[in-house]
């Protein structure tokens, strides 16, 4: 691979497994998984539940290791510096701090990467202003509908300016009506940002929505909606 | 069946949550239980003491006219009567010995008739000082006054009769002398008969031989009295003890149909006891109910920590059908469990502390005071289960809608006790109780001597509780108020801790400052306790050991034999014993004053202070050493009691004659003096009127340098040990006496009764709640929020910036509390040692403050905080994807 390949490669998984305990009670929750995820990349994953979506796509945040095999951030960097920064991750229920208000919670990442108060909050209050949630800034998230509170988590993700953008099954507790306003707003975000956005979800739907897919099933890949498709890669 | 389900739920998945609670509850019941047990203890301990302090149960005395033989079978006959003998009361007009030379005479006194046996069936009436302990004895001032020793012989004047002469066996200390010579029958409320100056004791057949004569001619100063001990198997409550000999009592004199009347000595000690046994139940009440509830604050912290998870468990239970009788019956379900083992538990450590702290398993001196203080704790532990675990769970199944359930922070107003000022409200009603209360000084116990009913001023409570309950609230306003529109400032505090998150620590302390006023008034709260108590204790201890100090005088006291004459070169002897660092010699006279005799001191002015640890206290008008210079710089300067001040209206400077017995000539002669100040108390001088004079000046003006008793520092060598060595030098000569062994004596009963197990009691139970209040309540308030901390992991906060969340709210709950808590501490000692006043035998000066024990409580919330703060970090490093997934 050429130096302006692996310059493109946000992530690369080889060979990756996660298992969780040991013994006759371990649970294999993916195996075998080989990718990358190149720059401006939108990729749906799609399976049953317990397929492994949201197993894979903490590992491709760093938010957990792997039990074999490696995943690197070849245009990223180091493993502690993806988030705050390179990285963002909308989760799957509700992820706003409680004692926070809308406008410190789209702020708190960018205070944890060590940008000014003043700065951080101007570009909170601009991503807000992005996804029209201005009017909510002083609220507090318990005073939120669910719709609301991922939108603000999308904003949140989308103040940091990342590179890679990582959605857990973001509609995953909300009607379709609010669902498509929060997939509008991470297509909308990941496209402004010109950053890579790789989405879980169960609505074929949402998935037909994003130009790339992958189809996962215990914990590994089924095959690829189409494996060449503008640099994705996949095997399993 | 739901319950059964939701109970093994319980047990076995949220065991922390149900361990956590109830060991609030057991800490309760713990301590309710252990100061119980001490109280029911303290009250048998009070009442046995009493009894056996008793010389003589009854002083039966025979009405003129009536028959002393038909009288004393009645008193023999009376149950619970084991031993009784008849004593023969007769006024003499006067006493005369002719010694060395010269004649004393006194005035009028009273001669005892002694029958056979009298001193081994009553022991404690009569001490041997000098000569053989049968025959004709006299009394150690009559002895003094008539300058008579063992051998002498003396005159004894009969009214209307020749004087007969009589032959002096032995010097006797009569210790019980009020009682023994107590004015039978005077009214209630009648001021008390001071005894006899002159008083000689004969056996039984010389006395009437002596005083029949007497007696036929002018009946009225002859008479019978029938001393009667009786069988002391008594209720151990005091008051109780002293119903049962009342109305024992009432009941001979019932029998004896008007031929006599019965002096109840025990029912008068048992009614001093008992007026102790309630200030045991004052100190109960109040240095036990408030770790009660605060042991209870601190169950519904714990239960509070978990409401969060709970209102989201009803809401997925309702949301599965359950009704709201059912979700009240499984709060109602997880309270019993709660207080099940929460009561198991307490009553398990407490019955361990018993045996530790006072040697006994049981939680009270009676099965019955047993059984009640096990169940009334185990009740309060179920009350403080439902209470804080039950009765929420019943609100929110009633009142709490599931999206109202899921709020955990919200935007509510002040709560509506701020909004009426309820705490500025009780401050200001404490503090005028207490002045209220304080005008009358202090008498909390009112026991009317011969009323069987006593009461408590329970008004007196009214301050501390107000006060500790208004400072709690106050500290929770000032905390909300730091936390609310002191936000900017926090911001500005946070910043060394929590860096450039000062400003979103502020924000999210802000939100949740209900929470963490609540912690704070917690540690607040319990700091105060613990402070109050330490020091209250401490002044206890410290006036305990003044009073020993004033009795005995010193580490070890050598107290001359009445008519023996040591000079201050007799210390000689007395320093050279291994153990004595110095030896300071006090004369003891006996002087008039007008026509009162007194016992005057003889001090050395330059050492005096410093050998005898004089306090401030003990005198009026000047310090200890202003007032002793004083007797330096003037050596005819004297200082004498408030009382003698006011009946001769003195001014300093004033002259003071008083008649001292010169030592050449014997013969009491007119020495001047000028008063100088007033001394309240002294060691070894009794609690009423005495005189403090210039040693040297005495000497000087009286011929004689006799010391009446030398004050032995034994710079910290055990006293007793030291003593009985001393024992062995001076022989029978001289009477010794050791502090250990009068701090076990001394005062009332309940300064007798040992503090020190409930005092390591109450401390060590503050230590726990200091720990508690502070390391487990933030521990669970973090648990219950792992969740945020573990969104904020993944959002990439580092340790370093999840710790400055957690040691900033550690710091606020800790410091602040820690800081409220000593204010208030501050404020109950002062208040607790004055409303207590009657406890303290002398008054105290001054506070004594534990610095040792108090550092100990901030040491020890600190590292609780600490420990939970580093473990609640810890905690956050681990992987938390899981949390992270579930909502």
């Amino acid at each position: 691979m050429t130096a302006s390949e692996n310059g493109r490669v946000l992530v690369r998984c080889d060979g990756v497994a996660r298992t969780f305990g040991s013994g006759f009670g371990a649970v294999v929750a993916v195996h075998d998984i080989t990718c990358e995820i190149l720059a401006a990349q939108q990729v749906a994953i799609t399976g049953p539940s317990g397929s492994g979506k949201s197993t894979l796509l903490h590992l491709l945040a760093g938010l957990d290791e792997p039990t074999a095999g490696s995943v690197s951030w070849p245009a990223l960097g180091d493993r502690d510096a993806l988030r705050p920064g390179p990285v963002g991750v909308v989760f799957q229920g509700p992820s706003l701090l409680p004692p926070l208000d809308v406008l410190e919670n789209v702020a708190l990442p960018l205070l944890l990467g060590g940008t000014s108060e003043a700065a951080a909050t101007a570009a909170a209050a601009a991503a807000l202003d992005r996804l029209h949630l201005s009017a909510l800034a002083t609220k507090l998230p318990e005073e939120l509908s669910g719709g609301q509170a991922q939108r603000v988590a999308v904003a949140r993700v989308l103040a940091g300016r990342p590179r890679l953008i990582l959605a857990d099954e973001p509609t995953g507790q909300l009607d379709h009506a609010a669902g498509a306003l929060i997939v509008d707003a991470l297509i909308r975000s990941a496209t402004d940002l010109g950053a890579a956005l790789v989405l879980t979800t169960h609505d074929p739907l949402v998935a037909a929505r994003l130009n790339s897919g992958w189809v996962m099933a215990d914990g590994g890949f089924v095959t690829p909606r189409d494996p060449r498709e503008r640099g994705l890669t996949c095997s399993a | 069946m739901l319950s059964l389900t939701w109970l093994r739920g319980l047990t076995a998945r949220r065991r922390g949550r149900l361990a956590a609670a109830a060991c609030g509850v057991a800490i309760a019941v713990a301590l309710l239980a252990s100061i119980g047990s001490f109280l029911s203890a303290s009250k048998a301990t009070m009442t046995a003491r009493a009894a056996a302090d008793v010389a003589v149960d009854w002083q039966v005395q025979a009405q003129p006219g009536a028959d002393p033989t038909i009288v004393l079978d009645t008193v023999k006959a009376a149950p619970g009567v084991t031993a009784a003998a008849p004593v023969g009361f007769a006024a003499t007009s006067g006493l005369q010995a002719t010694t060395g030379g010269s004649t004393q005479s006194t005035g009028p006194g009273v001669v005892l008739g002694l029958p056979d046996g009298y001193r081994n069936t009553f022991p404690e009436e009569l001490r041997d000082l000098a000569g053989a302990g049968t025959g004709v004895l006299l009394a150690q001032q009559t002895a003094a006054n008539l300058h008579a020793s063992p051998g002498d012989t003396i005159t004894v004047g009969r009214a209307g009769l020749s004087a007969v002469a009589v032959h002096v066996d032995g010097d006797v200390d009569l210790p019980q002398a009020d009682s023994l010579f107590q004015a039978v029958g005077a009214p209630v409320g009648a001021q008390p008969q001071a005894p006899p100056d002159n008083v000689v004791l004969l056996p039984a057949a010389q006395w009437h031989a002596l005083f029949d004569p007497l007696a036929q001619n002018r009946p009225e100063l002859a008479h019978t009295q029938i001393h009667a001990r009786l069988a002391h198997h008594l209720p151990a409550d005091p008051s109780a003890a002293y119903s049962q000999v009342s109305g024992q009592a009432r009941n001979l004199e019932v029998k004896l149909a008007g031929a006599g009347t019965v002096g109840d000595n025990l029912a008068a000690t048992l009614g001093a006891a008992r007026a102790d046994a309630l200030y045991a139940q004052i100190l109960f009440l109040f240095l036990g109910l408030p770790g009660a509830v605060l042991a209870g604050l601190l169950t519904a912290a714990v239960a509070g920590a978990g409401v969060d998870r709970r209102r989201k468990e009803q809401a997925l239970l309702r949301a599965r059908g359950a009704t709201g009788s059912q979700l009240t019956r499984l709060g109602g379900i997880e309270a019993a469990a709660v207080g099940a083992i929460g009561a198991t538990v307490g009553l398990a450590a407490a019955l361990a502390l018993g045996k530790a702290m006072f040697g006994t398993f049981g939680f009270g001196a009676t099965t019955v005071a047993a059984a009640g203080w096990a169940a009334g704790s185990a009740a309060v532990g179920f009350l403080i289960a439902a209470a804080t675990i039950a009765v929420p769970a019943w609100r929110d199944a009633r009142g709490v809608t599931v999206i109202a359930g899921r709020r955990s922070v919200g935007r509510a107003g002040p709560p509506r006790w701020a909004s009426y000022g309820l705490d500025l409200l009780l401050l200001g009603a404490g503090a005028l109780i207490f002045w209220l209360t304080g005008r009358g000084g202090y008498k909390l116990v009112l026991a009317p001597e011969g009323v069987p009913t006593i009461s408590v001023s329970y008004w007196a409570f009214a301050g501390p509780a107000l006060l500790w309950t208004g400072a709690g609230l106050f500290a929770w306003r000032i905390a909300d108020l730091i936390l609310g529109r002191g936000r900017p400032i926090m911001r500005r505090v946070l910043r060394p801790v929590a860096g450039p998150l000062a400003g979103t620590v502020a924000s999210s302390m802000s939100r949740q400052r209900r929470i963490l006023a609540n912690a704070l008034v917690l540690v607040a709260l319990t700091t105060a306790f613990a402070a109050s108590t330490a020091v209250f204790n401490a002044t206890y201890r410290q006036q305990a050991d003044i009073d020993a100090r004033l009795t005995n005088g010193a580490d070890v006291t050598v107290t001359q034999s009445p008519g023996t004459n040591v000079g201050a070169a007799g210390g000689a002897v007395l320093a050279k014993v291994p153990g004595v660092r110095s030896v300071e010699p006090i004369q003891h006279r006996f002087a008039y004053v007008g026509a009162d005799l007194q016992d005057l001191y003889g001090v050395r002015a330059d050492t005096i202070v410093g050998a005898t640890k004089l306090q401030d206290a003990y005198f009026q008008g000047g310090t200890a050493r202003q007032l002793i210079a004083t007797l330096a710089s003037r050596p005819d300067s004297i200082l004498v009691s408030a009382e003698t001040v006011k009946d001769f209206q003195l001014h300093p400077g004033d002259q003071v004659t008083l008649r001292l017995q010169d030592g050449r000539t014997k013969q009491f002669t007119d020495v001047a003096f000028h008063y100088a100040g007033i001394a309240k108390e002294f060691p070894t001088a009794p609690r009423d009127s005495f005189l403090v004079a210039n040693a040297d000046y005495l000497t000087k003006m009286t011929g004689s340098d006799a010391v009446g008793a030398f004050l032995l520092d034994t710079g910290g060598s055990s006293p007793a040990a030291v003593a009985g060595r001393v024992r062995s030098v001076v022989g029978a000569q001289a009477q010794v006496t050791d502090l250990t062994t009068s701090r076990r004596v001394v005062g009332s009963s309940l300064t007798a009764v040992d503090l020190a197990g409930l005092t390591r009691l109450e401390l060590g139970f503050a230590l726990v709640l200091a720990a508690a209040s502070t390391g487990l309540v933030l521990a669970l308030g973090i648990a219950e929020r792992r969740r945020t901390f573990a969104i904020a992991s993944a959002l990439g906060a580092k340790a370093r910036q999840l710790g400055g969340f957690v040691w900033a709210e550690a710091l606020f709950i800790t410091g602040g509390g820690l800081a409220a808590g000593a204010l208030g501490g501050w404020v109950l000692s002062h208040m607790l040692v004055k409303v207590l006043t009657g406890v303290f035998d002398p008054p105290p000066a001054a506070l004594a403050v534990p610095w040792a024990y108090l550092a100990a409580v901030g040491g020890t919330a600190i590292a609780a905080v600490s420990i939970a703060a580093l473990g609640a970090i810890r905690a956050t490093q681990r992987p938390a994807t899981a949390l992270v997934r579930d909502p």
